[in-house]
């Protein structure tokens, strides 16, 4: 493994700083962590981080509405925004001798979006963001297995319990008041990790981050998870919904709430998935593709989550006619299965991620993005150079002590889609 | 307030960065086969990309989707190894093969640790020089891409891009066909006809291994003449079809009952890659549809909250190509959509871009040329694409350069030239019950119930 250089700074307002040089390559990334997402929205404000992200991209104090594009675009530069449960991230790669314009730009947001708001702008973006959830969710087969599943998986008033989109009725619902108490709240250089990574100067670019950044006052501390992040679903109570939709085939998806990302075992249900379902030689591909042949695709993920619990999510899509029954059972014995799992199995698992991860470190705005993660969730961005040791270390053992904790039926949800029989 | 230190304007540049092109070191060995080898060091891992005159474009139209059943039977194991075992050898080396199989091409990949190479790049000759074809992984795989064909109108996205080929070039051109062929074509696709392509076609004049990662091109080819050194023969030339062919402009509606969007194509059939007019096309593009502060994306998006997005390409192959512009919007907006697309599109060709916008285009092309060139596989990829279209060696060092060189009367001039506002065909993906009644005040509407 290769290791990768930073530095850790901070100024005076609490923005945390981690710069990574690399002077190989003439672009640099811009990455900036906030620590908020889906699990800071209380009842009724579902989507509201989702919506707010669209909003810092409609101006600012010195930025006219889309300004901040052209003037990415137009030297060369490309920039996005990602929402997700545990945090929300900007992002910028440009050529490197724009690094400044890009410091300039995020800085204005961050101290100064608020005076650039109009009710204009949210009756517009209001309208994309519901194009987005219609495109991605409600015009897709399948698309709102995440809403379904997480109100199984996670029990009510827990701040994992809906998805990232929002429902429409909230989204329709939303004020500037809303937006403004949520800026106020989140949107502070207390809690943000800002990340530069590639071709710039360390001694130039901390320079710019204090006059850009360092006269944001800090916010008013004190910020809230929305409901009760320990809250436990009853035990020994399976959950299980059959759908009837416009789907193709019959699918059958799987959900175990598994330790989050900060806790030691994390690496081993991280392994478990990839066990049981990446790759072709994975037991998922293997049993149910290859041998039974009653699916035509399977997968197994971990979300690397923060909060009370994170989950593991399977699925299989089955052939024409398959029995969903029948799909359910065969599914649900791959994963009782890894209560025993061989040491060829865990290596053959920490050899794709060793690829993996080499593969996210060559690209500099995934390689910030990481940094930025490690530092946000872990005050600890050198993370990134370490983490495949965690990987590394897990055992046999682990993972069926893991199977054997968190992947049977008393944690475990249940969703199956099955063709509509009558159009 | 913000304080009085900082700055009320954009701050400008600094000195420019130098950007090292990857050099290619080429050479071809005694069998034909091109080698092309990029040393990347920084992140240990290498890419191996095989790409073969293997596409669907050679095939006739009753052999369509043979090329990409042939490719995805790649993973049906060789002559040595069932499938598990040589998902279980490719794994074990934290890699996979990745087979693509498009209009001009096959390409069989693989990215992995730089230390196990040579095992790896063993493995993936192994593969096309011996592929097992097992009837039942054959079987297997013929099933799933069927099932794929008849579940495309599941998925409004795919609907709507298969139908706008099938109208953009009519049913009988070669880029007028679903890319992994039809119900009638696939259904009759035996183990013969699989091993046949590939014995045909996988052949290593008229092929190319390109490398590009952390690996001399001394090792890479000493290991490929160990690995491809025995491969012999040549795929049969294929005559190229006729270019773009321009009708009347067409409104179609696919019917999708109940959709709440409408997935929009809208375009005509194009020029081949190696027009003079690409690097013109390319900026122009980026004025009308191929940027976020593009004219489509800031009037359907930014301005009138229709979609969450909207882009437009020229999508440029060996034999022709498409020009088409994509974008998903509410129902009830669809009518409102395709007028607001129209017309951008008739300012464009009529007007021309402005000298900001080119400007504007030129830089962003330019800038983020590196980004599409940081990872060991878009650089091989990069380099595929130039070896396919016969692009001069020095195509990637001068991309910068010509992109900028580009006028504004060359954009206008590329506009006028290869789009044809009257022969657009809108093809919408959507409830025609419900969007049919506005679009017929913009033209004479069809709609297809069983497409």
């Amino acid at each position: 493994m290769i290791s990768i250089p930073c530095e850790e700074h901070s100024l005076e307002n609490g923005l945390r700083i981690v710069l990574s040089p690399d002077p190989s390559v003439p672009i640099v990334a811009v990455n900036l962590w906030y620590d908020v997402g889906s699990r800071n929205e209380g009842p009724g404000q579902t989507g509201l981080a989702h919506l707010f992200e669209h909003m810092m991209f409609q101006g600012s104090r010195h930025v006219a509405g889309n300004q901040h594009f052209e003037l990415l675009e137009g030297v060369g530069g490309s920039a996005n925004a990602s929402t997700w449960f545990d945090r929300t991230n900007y992002y910028e790669t440009l050529p490197s001798h724009h690094l400044e314009l890009a410091l300039w730009l995020e800085a204005d947001r961050m101290g100064w979006m608020l005076p650039a708001l109009t009710a204009e702008k949210l009756e517009n973006q209001r309208d994309v963001v519901k194009n987005e959830r219609r495109q991605r969710y409600d015009n897709q087969p399948y698309g709102d297995w995440d809403e379904r599943m997480l109100a199984m998986v996670y029990p009510p008033g827990h701040p994992y319990r809906h998805p990232v989109i929002g429902s429409l009725e909230d989204i329709d619902g939303f004020t500037l008041d809303d937006l403004e108490s949520f800026f106020r709240a989140y949107y502070a250089p207390d809690n943000a990790v800002l990340t530069l990574c590639g071709g710039f100067d360390p001694t130039r670019a901390l320079e710019w981050t204090e006059r850009y950044f360092g006269g944001i006052p800090p916010g008013p501390g004190a910020r809230r998870i929305a409901g009760d992040a320990d809250a436990e679903r009853e035990n020994h109570t399976v959950s299980s919904q059959t759908v009837e939709a416009d789907v193709p085939l019959t699918r059958v998806y799987a959900a175990m709430r598994v330790p989050t990302f900060d806790d030691p075992a994390f690496y081993a249900a991280d392994v478990a998935g990839d066990i049981l379902g990446r790759g072709r030689a994975s037991r998922l591909h293997r049993s149910l593709v290859l041998e039974r042949r009653v699916a035509k695709d399977v997968a197994a993920h971990v979300f690397p989550l923060m909060t009370g619990a994170a989950m593991m999510l399977v699925r299989a899509t089955g052939n024409m006619g398959v029995d969903p029954g029948e799909l359910e059972a065969v599914l649900v014995e791959e994963i009782d299965g890894l209560r025993a799992v061989a040491g060829e199995e865990v290596a053959r698992a920490v050899a794709m991620a060793e690829t993996a991860i080499l593969g996210q470190l060559e690209v500099v705005a995934q390689r910030a993005d990481l940094l930025s993660m490690f530092a946000t969730h872990f005050g600890d961005p050198q993370r990134i150079s370490t983490e495949i040791n965690r990987l590394r270390a897990v055992t046999p053992e682990a993972v069926a002590t893991l199977a054997g904790e968190r992947l049977g039926p008393e944690n475990r949800a249940i969703l199956t889609y099955v063709p509509r029989t009558s159009a | 307030m913000s304080p009085a230190g900082f700055p009320r304007t954009p701050p400008g540049p600094g000195p420019v960065a130098p950007f090292a092109i990857p050099t290619v070191h080429a050479a071809r060995l005694d069998s034909g086969l091109e080698l092309r080898v990029a040393r990347r060091d920084g992140v240990p891992l290498v890419t191996a990309l095989l790409v073969m005159d293997a596409g669907e474009a050679t095939l006739a139209g009753e052999q369509a989707g043979l090329a990409v059943l042939t490719g995805k039977a790649l993973h049906g194991g060789t002559a040595r190894r069932s499938a598990v075992e040589l998902a279980c050898a490719l794994e074990d080396m934290g890699t996979h093969l990745a087979t693509s199989v498009g209009w001009d091409s096959t390409v069989v990949s693989l990215t992995c640790a730089a230390d196990r190479f040579p095992r790896a790049l063993r493995l993936l000759s192994e593969v096309v020089l011996t592929p097992g074809f097992p009837d039942e992984e054959v079987e297997r795989t013929r099933e799933q891409q069927l099932g794929g064909i008849r579940q495309r109108r599941m998925y409004p996205a795919q609907l709507a891009t298969a139908a706008a080929a099938h109208f953009f070039f009519g049913k009988r051109a070669t880029y007028g066909r679903p890319m992994a062929g039809t119900e009638g074509t696939v259904a009759g696709l035996e183990r013969t006809h699989v091993a046949g392509f590939a014995a045909g076609r996988f052949r290593p004049r008229g092929a190319a291994l390109v490398v590009a990662g952390d690996v001399s091109g001394a090792a890479v080819t000493d290991l490929s003449a160990e690995c491809f050194g025995g491969w012999r023969g040549q795929a049969a030339p294929v005559e190229a079809t006729a270019g773009p062919r321009f009708g009347e402009r067409r409104f179609v509606i696919v019917h999708r009952p109940g959709a709440v969007q409408s997935e929009l194509r809208i375009g005509h059939a194009s020029v081949a890659r190696t027009t003079p007019d690409y690097f013109p096309l390319i900026v122009l593009n980026a004025v009308l549809g191929g940027a976020f502060t593009s004219r489509l994306n800031l009037n359907l998006r930014e301005d009138k909250g229709f979609t969450y997005g909207v882009s437009s390409h020229f999508l440029l192959r060996r034999a022709g190509g498409m020009f088409r512009i994509a974008t998903a919007v509410a129902t009830e907006d669809t009518a409102a959509a395709v007028r607001e697309v129209l017309a951008e599109t008739e300012t464009l060709v009529a007007d021309g871009p402005t000298p900001a916008e080119v400007r504007g285009a030129r830089d962003y092309l330019a800038g983020i040329f590196p980004l599409r060139l940081e990872t060991t596989a878009q650089v091989a990829s990069g380099i595929a694409r130039m070896f396919v279209h016969g692009l001069a060696p020095d195509y990637h060092a001068r991309y910068r350069d010509r992109v900028r060189a580009v006028q504004v009367d060359d954009a206008a001039g590329a506009a006028r030239r290869r789009i044809r506002p009257d022969a657009l065909t809108v093809v919408v993906a959507g409830d025609a019950d419900r969007v049919a009644p506005e679009l017929e005040s913009l033209g004479p509407i069809e709609v297809h119930h069983d497409f």
